[in-house]
Order: C-alpha cells, then structure tokens, then sequence
C-alpha cells in the first residue's frame, strides 16, 4: 500500500493504483471524457488534468500511477484554466453546434463538462471542416463532426468485444474514425453489438431508433434479463410515454458489464409484427373477435383433457408461467403431452445426465473471461450467444488458443489455432477419439494438436451448441464429461431459448409426435411459431393459442388469447450458467391484453383447477447441470 | 438615479430570442420600471443613442457587411455587450453553411431548392450586404456576457436583465446555463 495526498485528504492505495481512481476511492471527482470504466485509462483527452507537487506540468491522473508521498491538487486555477482550455480546444475542433445534436442537453458528456465548468462560450472558433456521415449502417450512424477522438469506440469495440472493427486513420485534426480499411460501417465487419453507440460521450455515433426520441431526463429506466437468448445478460430498456426508446446493456452486470449483442440491443425494436389486441374465436369457420369470457367457454368447451390433450410452451416465457402451465395442464388437466416448444432437446439428455450424478457439472460463463484455452463444439458463438463469444475473442490478441470443432460454416473457427471436422450426428466418436488423443495420442495430427493444446491449459473451457446437446446420447456426454475432467476444463452447455434450462427444471422436455390429439394448448408469448409446429398443429381439431402477435399459427387456432410481449410482463430467468434474474414491467400491455399468467389463471379457474403457484420449489426440485444461483 | 438605458438588435438570427425575452410577460412592466428600453426591433427606436446606452444585447451571429456594421455600432455605443442566444453565442443553426460555404448556400438557397422554379439565380445587387462566413458576435466584437441557449429561456433573459439593470453582471450557470 502507498499513502498520497489529494486536495489534503490522505488516501490509502494499492501500488499501481491511478491517481484519478485514488481520487475516486477516497470520493473526490475528477472530470473526465476519453476515461471509461470499462476500457484501458488511454490518457487522450487531458480533461483530467492534476497539478502534482514537483512535477513540471500538469498530469492526466486517468494514467498517472500514484506514487508514495504524492501531493495531488484538482482543483488550483491553474487545472480549471487547463481544464477550460481543454475543453475549448475539444469544441473548435470539429462541429459542436449543440443545438443540432440528437445528445444534446443532458446526453452528451462533452456539454456536460462544459457546463460543469460554467462555460458559457467558446473563446476559439470551430474549424470548418467537414466531415463525411457515414450513414450506411442499419442500426448505427458514424459522425465524425461530432467525434472528440477519444476513442472510446475503439478500445470498446477491440478490448471489450473483440471484434476490432472501428479504428482510426490519419493524425491529428484529420484523424478519422474508420471501420475496418475505412469502408462504409455498413458494410463493414461490424456485428452490430452497438457497445460503441453506448460508449460514445458525444453524438457521434447514435443510433437511428431512439435518436431524438428522447433524452436521458426524459425517459424510464428498467433494468432486467434479455429475454432473447439463454445467456442472461443484463439490460436496461429505457422508455418513454409507453414506447420503447432504446435499449443498453447494464454497465454495472456481472457477467456483460454492459454488453449486448444485436439480438439483444437493436431487434427488438425492429419487432413490426400485428399484435392480437383481442380474444379471438371460430365461428362457422372464421375466426371472430371474442370478449374473454366469450373466449373462456369456448375454451370449456372445446379443450379435451387427460389424454389426447397436448400442451406446449415457448421457453421465451417467465419461469413462473412456466411452472404455472405445467401445474395447470399436467398436474390438474393431465394432459398427456406437457413440454416446450424446444421439446427439451437441448437439455433432456444433459438434465437426466445430471440426475444420475447426482450434482450439477456445469460451470458458470465468467469463466471464459480468464481462460488461457477455449474448446467450442458445434456452436457459432459470432451468430448466437455472442456475448461469452465476446468474452473469447477479446483475449484471442492476449494469445489464448481456440481449437473450434464444428462440421458447419463457423465465424468464430477464423480465429481458431485449430480446426476440427465434427459432423453433426458423430459427436460420440468424435469426442472418444478425442479423449484417446489426450490420454495416449491417435494417428490425427489436428486432434493430437488439439489435445496437446488442452493438456498445457492452465484454465481451459469447454462450450458446446445445442446441435451437441441435441446428437449426444448419455455415453457421449459421460465421454464429454471426462474429457472435461481430465484436462481440467469448464464446461458451459449454452442450452436453447432464454427460459431453456427452467422448462429443464421443471421437466418440460417430452418430444411432440403427431399422436392424433383432439386439441392441444399452446402458451407461445411473443414467440415466433415454427413452421414444423404450424404444420402439426394442422392435424388437431381443436387449438387455443395464447400469442402477443398475428402469426399462422394464431390464423389456424380455434381460440386465441391476446397475451403481454417481453417488455409488458415481469418475471423470472434461469440463464444457461443457472443464474436465476428477474425482467421487469416497462411498458403498460394495450387494453384487454392480459400476461400469461392472468391469462393461464382464468384457464385454470373456468376448467376448475387449483394450479400450483409455488413455482421456485418447483423450478428447484431437480438437480440442475449448473448450480443455480438467484442473482 | 436614472434609469440604465438598454438597446437591442437583432443580426442573422430567427427573432427567437426576442420573443423568448417577450415570453418573460407581465414581466416586462418590472423590466420597463427599471430600466429604459431604448431602440429595439419591438420598439420604435431603430439604432442604439448616439450618446450611448449602459447595455446593448445582439441577437444572432454575423453572417455579412450589415451585421458587422450594426454589430460595431453596437459596440461603440454600449458599456455591456450582451450576446443572446446561440447564434450571436456561439453562430448557431446559420453557421452550418460555415461547413459547406457561401457559394454553396447561396446556389443551394436560390437555385437547387425544391421551391424554385428554372430561373432561380442568386440575387446580386451592389445594394445589398456581402455575404460572409457566420461568425459568433464575440469574433468581430468584444462581448462581456454570453447568454447561451436556442433561445435562452425567459426566466434567464428576466434574471439577466433585472441583474444587469442594477448593476450586476449575472453569473450564467448551473440550471441558467442551457446550449441546446
């Protein structure tokens, strides 16, 4: 520990601690704009500017280590005359009309600095030149104007999710924030993760959705699970007047410490599907607008119980309509199929798996952000589940090696030191011969290498897609499970849907064959139908959906329930890593749409059943894969 | 003791911050009780007294001859120079041509814009100002107060010019200070 004073107050730090995050420690600000929590202290800006004793100039505390005995002033007029100047220098440099920017008054950390100083004007005029809008992105536009060069962007894009896309060209006044060899953003290598658009102090990359829609004083925050893959990231979805403005990834998160992918930040807004705003009901073949209670007797009616009933529900529903749905249709309709849409198939073998070990073997994904050696089996993590994808790439330049098994095209296998040939539906030879390779070494070069590779691993991990967990039988997942002992090594299942492992949890994991059912009951949410389920569906006489939106699949049932989508209901997630969160409320459902839940229990009230709502008792029974674990 | 004389005028702006100042209402009668408002685009008197007045306040930045000229006799006949809004602050909205030049904005004004017919031409008359780049009033002119905002919001024209009027000169921060 070393001791240094700043503005008088004597601070305790660790030795390599910087002096702006001693200062920070001991409760005193500093104001900065190139720093950011987040990513590498890059010293650019000179906005935290600190006069220390015996140094002969002022001193960026974001990169200055404290040393033992420092003396640090904030606040002399020499650092608040340095630190007008900064900032006067910042605003001629490019376009900085605030009354034109999308970020202005209260979103652009740039003005805020300003007005924190009582700036009232600039003592230097701008230099006119322009530069081009790169406005060729779907989601993102780049706008050197606004640009303060901190970059930010870059060190977010390359540090945090590896994907090393924004980078700057020329020096100086000319410096230009560039994708790639400066191509259109657009058509660039960017994956659209939007981290740079959150990073961003000024207004030079925005987003086109919730541009001008409303400011950061303006709107509602609420901070929750995405719902639209199993890896539970953290967001925080910002409303106004009912309206999703936009959506960012929690800084503070544990595991994406404010990270998302496209799926996560930008499709949902995208959603431009018909909502069913009403119960609907065939009547002489045509599917008519019914009140609910109009729609409740026809359900009466019509639903068969016991056998010949099946029962299906989207995993992109909360755990407790999971739950609830299963009490209500397998416990009090004894329906004779209960089960996901996703059938269990990503998770049956794993769960039963589990059971017969009796403990969970599963690791957690924060282990991918300290690994030295990655294995993914059949998994593109730069197309789905792409936050932990971040995780990997990101070290990649720290030289982590990746060995990639997949028989399918895989972005990810670009990066990879060794690429194995896995055909789906071979997954229990395969990993035989690997873990052969590993104890005594077979005749495959690339296997060999990629056993070598493991066994030298410090802290390997080892993920593996749904195309694995749906092929493996027992044997070849005990086969997995060994390999993963012997080497040491995480291992992470990525599962299916959001909700994937609770439907697990509570064994919904029943396949759904044609079995002439005489009705069937599918709890879909805001889940898009498949075109096999649609297909099925066809054959049973008599089908109630309840659906937040218009799909074929509504268009072929007999009763449709109009229910809440993801941001108008709360609930529970139980992520592929067992990490049990929460997603709240953040818009009002239009009138007449009910969540789920409300929904189910009128079901359960009108057919006379006394459903369970004991839904975590439940959701826990089981012995997990991954120690679950409520956030 | 007499009342401080105050005039105003308004160079390459949109007026908006003179209705913003008319938008502080019934205020005005404490503004008048306490100062003299002389010549203004909203009162009769069109140039600032030949014998100077205590305040002048400019409107909008300076984008040709005529508004460095109103803006120098401003000057001259004026102890405080107030700048008021954006564009006399900082150029404002009429700077962006600033970014593309005169010659395009003239060409794009009077002759590609959607609203002219063929024989748009861009009008030249000795008579009429040189166009030049948009410049913030404190580029041509010494300004002592900067008054920020697009407009600066009445509350802060009120408490601006009830300070000014008794000899202040306000502090323009915290909620006061607002760019847009």
């Amino acid at each position: 520990m070393i001791k240094l004073t700043i503005d008088g107050k004597t601070i305790e730090v660790q030795e390599g601690t910087t002096v702006l995050h001693a200062a920070e420690a001991a409760g005193l600000y500093i104001p900065t704009l190139c720093n950011h929590p987040q990513v590498t202290p890059y010293g650019g800006c000179r906005l935290c500017m600190v006069d220390v004793e015996g140094a002969r100039t002022l001193q960026p505390s974001c990169t200055l280590p404290a040393t033992d005995g420092m003396v640090v002033k904030t606040n002399t007029d020499k650092v608040i005359n340095a630190r007008k100047f900064v900032l006067t220098l910042i605003f001629s440099e490019r376009n900085h009309f605030c009354m034109y920017c999308p970020v202005s008054d209260g979103d652009c950390e740039l003005q805020n600095r300003a007005y924190d100083e009582d700036m009232t004007h600039w003592d230097l005029q701008p230099n006119w030149q322009p530069f081009e809008v790169d406005a060729s992105h779907e989601f993102i536009i780049l706008d050197n104007n606004r640009c303060i060069l901190c970059r930010r962007c870059t060190r977010a894009c390359g540090e945090l999710v590896g994907n090393f896309t924004l980078g700057f060209e020329e020096r100086g006044a000319d410096s230009l924030l560039v994708a790639d060899y400066n191509v259109p953003l657009g058509e660039s290598t960017c994956i659209s993760c939007g981290t740079c658009v959150q990073i961003c102090p000024t207004g030079a990359l925005i987003d086109r959705q919730s541009a001008y829609q409303g400011k950061e004083t303006e709107v509602d925050h609420n901070i929750g699970v995405c719902v639209e893959c199993s890896v539970g990231c953290q967001r925080n979805v910002l409303t106004r007047d009912n309206r999703l403005v936009r959506i960012e990834g929690e800084w503070d998160a544990e595991l994406n410490h404010g990270l998302l992918c496209d799926k996560g930040r930008f499709l949902p807004l995208e959603d431009d599907r018909s909502r069913v705003l009403t119960p609907l009901v065939r009547k002489d073949g045509q599917l008519k607008a019914a009140t609910w209670d109009q729609a409740m007797s026809a359900i009466a009616s019509g639903l068969t119980q016991g056998n010949g009933l099946a029962a299906l529900a989207s995993t992109r529903l909360p755990a407790e309509d999971l739950a609830l749905f299963k009490s209500i249709f397998a416990d009090g309709l004894q329906a004779e199929l209960v089960t996901s849409l996703e059938e269990g198939k990503t998770t049956a073998t794993l769960a039963s798996l589990a059971d017969k070990i009796g403990k969970p073997f599963e690791s957690r994904q924060d282990e991918l952000k300290d690994t030295d050696v990655v294995l993914v089996l059949e998994l593109d993590l730069v197309e789905e589940h792409q936050v932990p994808g971040f995780f990997i790439k990101r070290q990649i330049p720290e030289g982590i090696k990746l060995i990639v098994a997949d028989g399918k095209d895989n972005r990810l296998a670009e990066k990879a030191k060794v690429r194995l040939h896995l055909k789906a539906g071979q997954e229990g030879s395969f990993l035989a011969d690997l873990l052969k390779a590993i104890e005594n070494g077979i005749e495959d070069n690339d296997l060999n290498q990629a056993a070598e590779i493991l066994k030298a691993a410090e802290k390997p991990c080892i993920v593996y897609g749904k195309t694995l967990a749906e092929n493996a039988d027992e044997k070849t997942l005990t086969t997995l499970l060994e390999i993963a002992q012997t080497v040491n090594a995480a291992l992470i299942g990525v599962k299916g849907e959001a909700n994937s492992m609770a439907a697990a949890q509570l064994g919904l994991e029943a396949a759904f064959k044609s079995n002439g059912y005489q009705s069937a009951f599918i709890l879909l949410g805001d889940d898009h139908p498949s075109q096999k389920l649609v297909k099925r569906l066809e054959e049973i006489p008599f089908v109630v959906a309840q659906a937040a939106y218009y799909s074929q699949l509504t268009g072929n049932a007999d009763v449709v329930l109009p229910v809440t989508m993801w941001a108008e209901q709360s609930g529970s997630y139980l992520s592929l890593d067992g990490r049990l969160q929460t997603i709240g409320k953040a818009l009002d459902a239009p009138d007449g749409v009910l969540t789920s839940t409300e929904a189910l229990l009128k079901i359960a009230e009108i057919l006379s059943v006394e459903p369970d709502t004991d839904w975590k008792t439940n959701l826990m029974k089981r012995v997990p894969t991954v120690q679950i674990e409520e956030a | 003791m007499t009342k401080p004389k105050v005039a105003s005028d308004w160079l390459c702006g949109c007026a908006g911050c003179h209705m913003s100042l008319l938008d502080i209402d019934e205020r005005i009668l404490q503004v008048v009780e306490l100062v003299d408002l002389r010549a203004t685009p909203i009162t009769d008197l069109k140039e600032p007294d030949k014998d100077g007045v205590v305040v002048g306040i400019l409107e909008g930045g300076i984008a040709n001859t005529h508004n460095e000229h109103v803006a120098k006799k401003m000057r001259e006949r004026c102890k405080i120079l107030v700048a008021l809004g954006d564009c006399a602050v900082f150029g404002g909205v009429p700077a962006m041509r600033n970014f593309f030049g005169e010659e395009a904005a003239l060409k794009r004004a009077y002759i590609d814009a959607e609203s002219n017919d063929s024989e748009g031409k861009i009008p030249s008359n000795p008579e009429l100002a040189e166009m030049t780049r948009v410049r913030a009033v404190n580029e041509v002119v010494k300004v002592d107060l900067h008054i920020p905002g697009c407009p600066p919001h009445a509350d802060v024209i009120f408490y601006a010019l009830v300070e000014l009027a008794e000899g202040r000169i306000p502090e323009i921060k915290n909620d006061m200070l607002h760019w847009h």
